[in-house]
């Protein structure tokens, strides 16, 4: 009886450090197998870090276009802006040390398209893709469903069969074939590798300093990249929401009929700080999102690799890498690739040929889960956010109903055919390129915001004609 | 204690198969009642919002929509499970003229009290 009652009480702090334990556990068993594991670790622990943060400050992306709409609260836009801006600085200054692993990702209308499919998605599934992997870690398995979803989504865009090739242009098959890739990759065949092979290739990523031409300095390369690309529109963005969404409230809150300069100024400040949890866990993930840059960058450099396969290869694990012996490595906070190669893994397990593609069998493998660095950080911001989540007795499982199942797996679809599109999610398309200096995030963004729109006004749709139906609000 | 642990499952798992197949669970009255909260003292509910189990968006759209529809002075109570939806109230609150008066943590929900400003 005396033991049951300890359980009771302390079985949120017990479950929390299980956890802690076991991953800690799991780091040194995986250094004495091979100390290059530290590799994987690093993604481990950051993922750890951000699953941390994005459970104390409730920290969704998704929430940060929606709730714009949905109920005019721009809490989360804000604490978005944050992070960028945070996330920027460390950037640039990681830049300089030249241990940036960053990539620009190529500008095209794919990203507006694919954005605008993710954005409606996210209304549906309550939560982006960083957001369903943390609050799967609260015990919703709503997010776990939807993480599903985007997982083998994805991977059935990007191995697909040739159902669609008639709806690519003709252009694309002739401007594939001349790439001269191997014949394995049937770059001809496939919706998705006529995509890349024939369109996506011919486009070119970029910086904003780049784009001005300025280059021969690094130091004013940066200062380009990180305060006209990040810093600036922040700020232009910081002051439109005060305006839209906060400046009304504050000024009948005030009671003063005419504000001054300073008034406006305090107002912004008071917006910023007008969710704590939510501006500390700005913070906090765009300092660590730029030193996971930095950790990482310096360990390739360490290891004189530039891609975690080389390393894989070395420890003589060959199975799963690409046919160039890489495998997908940002070397930065990604989310979505990481999980298109686990619904990957699982089909190719399933006897179906997921390796004749680009996306895979050229360039980021199907290797196994157990190896799967980037994958890895997507299971640490699970544990992470679990271990918070605990502590603070916020953990609960949260069983799906029909209609929120529905929605989870239609949405998640929706979200991994518009991450595949546009190249990434809200993470590895918006936030990880824009604080970089390439400005095609800011397109991601402008097509996920009339996404979220669109999304909101069929949920609110959906939510009216069911309320009238069941004519009360008990839910 | 593992067999504590494998009761917990258990009854979960039943829970939850009832929440699925049946009617999910009796709401709490929806009644309008008085009630005392803390450091505020005795105040009428009009309005219980049940959004137990609710995913974001739907606890914010379900209140604004109840907000509406109250008088001015009218205070509501939302009751939710949903930890995002909790951190966005008092912002929430703000757009929509109303007061945040207080959040009260329950074991395994939060009940939060908004009244309508004139």
């Amino acid at each position: 009886m005396q033991s049951a009652s300890w359980f009771e009480l302390n079985r949120h702090r017990l479950y929390s450090a299980m956890i802690v334990v076991a991953v800690t556990l799991g780091s040194l068993w995986a250094l004495s197998i091979d100390n290059r594991f530290l590799y994987l670790l690093v993604y481990v622990w950051f993922g750890l870090i951000y699953g941390l943060f994005l459970q104390y400050g409730r920290f969704c992306m998704a929430a940060a276009v929606r709730d714009l709409f949905a109920v005019k609260v721009p809490r989360m836009a804000v604490g978005m802006m944050i992070a960028v801006a945070l996330y920027a600085i460390v950037a640039g200054l990681v830049t300089l040390t030249g241990h940036s692993t960053f990539h620009p990702n190529v500008l095209g209308w794919h990203i507006l398209i694919g954005a605008f499919i993710f954005g409606f998605g996210i209304v549906f599934t309550g939560g982006c893709a960083s957001g369903s992997l943390y609050k799967a870690g609260e015990g919703n398995l709503n997010s776990a469903l939807v993480i599903f979803a985007i997982s083998f989504s994805q991977a059935m865009v990007v191995a697909g069969g040739s159902w669609f090739d008639g709806l690519t242009p003709a252009g694309w098959a002739e401007s594939a074939l001349a790439k001269d890739m191997p014949a394995e990759l049937s770059v001809t065949r496939g919706w998705f590798d006529l995509f890349t092979a024939g369109y996506v290739w011919n486009l070119k990523g970029t910086t904003l300093a780049e784009i001005m031409g300025v280059t021969e300095s690094p130091v004013t390369a940066v200062l380009i990249n990180t305060f006209l690309n990040a810093v600036l529109p922040v700020l232009v963005l910081l002051v439109g929401l005060y305006v839209y969404y906060f400046r009304k409230g504050y000024v009948r809150r005030l009671g003063k009929s005419s504000l001054t300069l300073g008034d406006e100024l305090a107002g912004i400040w008071n917006m910023c700080t007008s969710s704590k949890n939510t501006a500390l866990a700005g913070v906090g993930l765009g300092i660590f999102a730029g030193l996971h840059m930095y950790v990482t960058g310096a360990l390739r450099a360490h290891y004189e690799i530039f891609n975690f396969g080389e390393l894989l290869t070395a420890m003589g694990y060959t199975n799963g890498l690409s046919i160039q012996d890489t495998v997908f490595d940002p070397g930065y906070w990604y989310i979505t690739t990481q999980e298109a190669q686990w619904g990957g893994w699982v089909m190719e397990r399933l006897g179906i040929d997921m390796m004749d593609n680009i996306f895979f069998g050229l360039d980021n493998g199907l290797p196994n889960p157990l190896l799967n660095a980037p994958g890895f950080m997507s299971i640490g911001i699970i544990l992470g956010a679990a271990i918070l989540a605990l502590l603070r007795r916020e953990f609960k499982w949260k069983m799906p109903t029909w209609e929120t199942a529905f929605f989870a797996i239609a949405g998640g679809i929706l979200m991994g055919i518009g991450a595949r599109l546009a190249m990434g999610c809200n993470i590895g398309a918006f936030f990880a390129t824009v604080t970089n200096g390439d400005p095609s995030g800011w397109i991601f963004l402008l097509g996920m915001v009339l996404g979220g729109l669109a999304g909101v006004k069929v949920f609110t749709k959906w939510m009216d004609w069911k309320l009238s139906r069941e004519d009360s609000f008990g839910l | 204690m593992l067999g504590e642990m494998g009761n917990l499952i258990r009854e979960r798992c039943v829970n939850w198969l009832g929440y699925l197949f049946k009617r999910p669970r009796e709401p709490r009255s929806l009644m309008a009642h008085e009630e005392i909260l803390p450091g505020i003292g005795p105040v009428r509910v009009a309005y219980v919002i049940d959004c137990m189990g609710a995913m974001c968006p739907r606890p914010q759209l379900l209140t604004m929509k109840i907000l509406a529809m109250v008088d001015a002075g009218e205070v509501i109570e939302v009751v939710t499970d949903n930890p995002a939806a909790v951190e966005t109230f008092p912002s929430l609150a703000d757009t929509l003229v109303c007061s945040h008066l207080l959040t009260i943590r329950e074991s395994d929900c939060w009940r939060l009290y908004l009244r309508k400003e004139a």
